[in-house]
């Protein structure tokens, strides 16, 4: 008998071993598959309302007279492509809107050896604000144009892109050092910051190493920090400000699933983040109405205050009780059953002050009952691109994985098969 | 020796209606760049200094500064600062002189297509109002090369629209009494030609009707 209770006991731990199946695009339900479906279909309009019918430049955010962001460009790019291979565009709408864009990049819109202005005038292309010619906005530009280059291989679009990336001269913005500079302003040259710890810059350093010209020197990979902390049981090499998007940004594009950074795999390390990212909120749920099981999300959005860096732990860890939808998306791939619950849950409880035309609104906050009424191009960018990839078995890394630069990248930073 | 006019107004209708083309023409020149110039530097000015697109700007000028701050570890601590308020005024001026930047430039590139346009169509309204001077010059020409070669049936013909009406007239008139004296002479000498000493009569008695300038 005590033999037999002791198997029971011993079974009875097993079971909590062995892990539940996981939530995939292949196991979700028919139902959730149709609302996720429907966000991304919804957020694809950001793109098309909020690009200039002339210059293809997409706005920043839907605030009136918010000046066209370049990276928000690039995810336009990207949706506009993907968004015609579901035939949710007609496909020469789609390839003429990107062919006038990648013309608009090329010909019209100002740049600093080929590092585009943050910020520019949606019609002439001009920059604007005094912002600084952005190396990560830049590389988050060149992404997106990459993607859409190969759902039209051979063409015009492919092309253009291939010259826009040629004449980016990533060498220079390393400033004579080993890291990548933030930016350059003609007025004051280099900015005195650079991509120094990881964040969202794995996707700069991947291009900037992987790229046919002007390349860095692979051992640039090798220069930035990788700090690493545990919370919640999570290990984490993680970003300054904790914020999920820079766990998200990179792997939009890059598949980590089966890449080791000499046994750092960023993947798990994505995982990892966004487990500790919902750790985090769950720690505060006394005294945050917004924050639960089903309803968490740490990441730079729009606040009562104005944007701000809110993230988890490991990290800063700014939190005021906001939550930005656009972080359970982009952590899909990575969490699934947290993300999808969360998904839910906004989508089910606050559709009527959260969802608009164009998906989700940038954020809220329960506690000062305040809802957005703005969405960010960047955080509609991350939020349509995970859902391709999670919805669609990895569509977007299916493609960008084959690019030579990728390739190339890969094999300079010395990068292995994931064990 | 030197000729000087006493009066400068010797065909008023004529130099009133010159003047009147040669003013107006300064006039619209002068009203389309001043109207230019005004409507679109302050329109733009009133249009970029509303008390919408001011609150936008301002609302845009914070968001870029934290967007900068969110990206920088050394101030991702937010809130207020009186460095994140010299940021935003920062934005804000060179925002405030891109602005001035593309009105003037704005206004500038309206008023050359509206001068390039106001110029078309001087440069036509020009070539109409000269060839009603022309026009007739070139036909007195022509009429007066006719008569040197002993024509003197020739007129001047000019169109309705053109200049020195008057002065044709006066010149056929004188043209058609030179030319009836002529016919007369003809006629005496064609009714006189058997009787040689009355036609000599006759002659002189008309010719004593011409003063000429080498008679004797």
């Amino acid at each position: 008998m005590h033999l037999v209770k002791k198997a029971l006991s011993i079974l009875w731990l097993l079971s909590f071993l062995i892990p539940a199946p996981p939530v995939s695009a292949e196991n979700i339900s028919p139902e959730d598959r149709a609302v996720l479906t429907q966000i991304q279909k919804d957020t694809l309009q950001y793109f098309i309302r909020m690009s200039d019918k002339n210059t293809g430049l997409t706005r920043d955010s839907s605030q009136s007279g918010s000046p066209s962001s370049i990276a928000a460009t690039g995810f336009a790019l990207a949706a506009m492509a993907i968004g015609q291979s579901h035939g949710w565009v007609p496909a020469d709408y789609a390839k003429a809107r990107i062919q006038k864009t990648l013309r608009t990049l090329l010909r019209q819109v100002e740049h600093e050896r080929g590092f585009f202005y943050h910020f520019i005038d949606r019609h002439s292309g001009k920059r604007v604000w005094g912002s600084e010619a952005s190396s990560i906005d830049t590389a988050l530009l060149l992404a997106g144009a990459l993607l859409a280059a190969e759902y039209y291989p051979g063409s015009d679009i492919e092309r253009m892109t291939h010259e826009i990336y040629d004449r980016i001269d990533w060498q220079w913005m390393l400033n004579g050092s080993l890291l990548v500079c933030m930016g350059w302003k003609p007025e004051g040259g280099f900015l005195p910051y650079y991509w120094d710890s990881y964040n969202e810059l794995i996707i700069l350093q991947a291009l900037a190493i992987g790229a046919a010209k002007n390349a860095i020197p692979a051992k640039a990979w090798q220069e930035w920090l990788r700090p690493e902390e545990i919370y919640a049981g999570q290990t984490v090499v993680h970003s300054y400000t904790g914020s999920l998007f820079t766990y998200h940004y990179t792997q939009a594009y890059i598949d980590f699933r089966n890449l080791d950074d000499r046994g750092l795999n960023y993947f798990e390390n994505s995982k990892n983040a966004s487990r500790a990212n919902l750790a985090y909120s769950l720690a505060s749920r006394q005294n945050r109405k917004s924050y639960s099981e089903n309803s968490w999300g740490l990441t730079a959005s729009l606040g009562l205050g104005g944007y701000k860096a809110y993230g988890g732990k490991p990290g800063e860890g700014i939190e005021d009780g906001t939550i930005a939808p656009s972080a359970a998306i982009g952590s899909l791939v990575f969490t699934p059953q947290e993300s999808l619950r969360a998904v839910r849950f906004f989508y089910d409880n606050y559709k009527s002050q959260l969802y608009g035309f164009y998906g989700f609104k940038d954020a809220f906050n329960l506690d000062k009952n305040w809802w957005a009424d703005q969405y960010l191009g960047i955080d509609q960018g991350i939020s349509f691109l995970m859902l391709e990839n999670f919805l669609n078995d990895g569509a977007v890394w299916q493609r960008f994985m084959r690019l030579k630069s990728i390739q190339r990248w890969i094999r300079l930073a010395g990068l292995n098969e994931a064990s | 020796m030197t000729y000087r006019r006493s009066q400068f107004l010797i065909n008023k209708p004529l130099q009133f209606r010159y003047m009147a083309y040669l003013t107006a023409t300064l006039l619209i020149i002068a009203a389309v760049s001043l109207l230019g110039l005004y409507v679109g530097i302050w329109g733009g000015v009133l249009d970029a200094f509303s008390d919408k697109r001011v609150r936008d700007d301002l609302l845009i000028a914070s968001r870029l500064t934290q967007y900068e701050e969110a990206r920088i570890p050394d101030t991702a601590g937010g809130g207020f600062s009186a460095l994140s308020f010299f940021k935003q005024s920062e934005k804000l001026s060179q925002r405030q002189r891109e602005v001035f930047k593309d009105i003037l430039d704005k206004t500038n590139r309206e008023l050359f297509l509206k001068l390039l346009i106001l110029f078309v169509f001087i440069a036509w309204g020009s070539v109409y109002i000269s060839h009603k001077i022309a026009g007739p010059l070139y036909r007195f020409s022509a009429t007066l090369d006719q008569i040197a070669k002993g024509n003197l049936a020739t007129r001047v013909h000019l169109r309705k629209s053109d200049e020195a009406q008057f002065i044709a007239q006066q010149f056929n008139d004188a043209l058609t009494s030179l030319d009836l004296k002529f016919s007369q002479l003809k006629n005496i000498v064609q009714e006189h030609k058997n009787n040689p000493e009355r036609l000599a009569v006759r002659l002189q008695e008309e010719l004593d009707k011409i003063k000429t300038s080498a008679s004797r």
